[in-house]
């Protein structure tokens, strides 16, 4: 089904070095080998630009200094001044982490590690138990009255407590999939659109012109995602850290 | 040697406080500017998929819990359906809450953010 000629063939994950431990299937893939240039491009460019730090920043150091600063931004906005600051790491990583991947997802013959959903789950995971951690951490027994609204008739409980957990494990899997279905619909779209160019010969620049749009479009949404993803999670923290 | 003119006697400007100076006020201003406009845009398009993605995560998560309910106390099948139920209401919930931070603009800044809670 996924061949060299389906637009679903881009998301195949092929393996580099096969790797077993016992049943376990631990193989280097085309999907880890992206996400090993990610870390490393990030580490470049933030280690690199900072080490011999001008005054007046260059083009790099600009960049690695403006992301810096728009993610300090978001935390202290969302989930507060002193509070946000020990969970900036955190933000931080995911943001850039979501971005490169997106970003580097749209060089043609690469792979888009977030267009899967193990990938986008796992990291969605992560984030929901931290989170649960922190808010046990913080509030220990008081916060499980976060499943129950506050003001409510205490007869209602039974119907909104289940609603309420109901609701908040919801995070997780909506966080994943929001990201998961935009890089899978993008990159499925383009491809179509690039089978149609070459289907059609000589109006081929039709479907041709669309995709350049199209291209446009997904550089935008791979960074509104990454935004979405890493302004969730803050407010995922605000809500760990004030309960309500 | 020829004298070089001094300029006023007091305080030479300090460039780096110059500096420093105008970055706090160009921080200032784009603070200001960008405070109501950290908000993803609401397109329609966009706006759809959450609400669509909102509803079929929840309404997953509460079938997914009615079924495993049923898995170990062997109440087959009203687990999976108050589960259904309730996932419908909860992601009506979400749904609500997604809408209401949207179409009613974005909270006050350093305020609440949980604007939908029941109140």
């Amino acid at each position: 089904m996924a061949s060299e000629t389906s637009p679903l063939g881009q998301f195949t994950i092929e393996r580099l070095v096969s790797l077993h431990i016992g049943s376990l299937d631990i193989s280097y893939t085309n999907s880890a080998l992206l996400m090993t240039i990610v870390v490393v491009l990030i580490t470049a460019l933030l280690v690199g630009t900072t080490r011999h730090a001008s005054l007046v920043p260059g083009r790099l150091q600009s960049i690695a200094e403006l992301s810096y600063e728009f993610v300090l931004g978001m935390v202290r906005e969302n989930v507060g001044d002193a509070d946000g600051r020990q969970f900036f790491p955190l933000v931080f990583s995911i943001f850039m982490f979501i971005l490169f991947g997106n970003l580097l997802g749209l060089i043609p013959y690469s792979f888009t590690f977030t267009s899967h959903i193990v990938v986008t789950f796992a990291l969605s995971l992560f984030v929901f138990l931290f989170v649960t951690v922190v808010a046990l951490i913080r509030h220990g027994i008081r916060f499980f009255t976060f499943f129950f609204p506050p003001g409510a008739p205490i007869i209602m409980a039974p119907l909104l407590v289940p609603i309420e957990i109901i609701s908040y494990l919801t995070r997780p899997v909506s966080l994943s999939l929001r990201l998961f279905a935009n890089m899978l619909a993008g990159h499925t779209i383009i491809a179509v659109f690039a089978g149609f160019t070459v289907a059609l010969g000589i109006f081929g620049f039709l479907p041709l012109a669309f995709n350049v749009a199209l291209l446009g479009l997904e550089v935008v949404i791979a960074a509104l995602q990454a935004y979405v993803f890493a302004i969730l999670t803050c407010l995922y923290l605000s809500d760990a850290v004030h309960l309500h | 040697m020829v004298a070089v003119p001094q300029m006023s006697e007091g305080t030479p400007p300090d460039p780096l406080r110059q500096l420093g100076q105008r970055l706090d006020r160009a921080q200032r201003e784009r603070a200001a500017e960008t405070r109501h406009a950290d908000a993803p845009p609401p397109g329609g398009l966009g706006f759809g998929f959450r609400i669509g993605i909102e509803l079929v995560a929840a309404l997953c998560v509460g079938l997914a819990l009615g079924w495993v309910f049923d898995r170990f106390v062997g109440t087959r099948p009203w687990g999976l359906i108050v589960g259904f139920f309730l996932g419908v209401a909860a992601g009506m919930l979400n749904v609500f809450r997604e809408a209401k931070g949207l179409i009613f603009g974005p909270p006050p800044p350093g305020g609440d953010r949980r604007e939908g809670r029941l109140e």
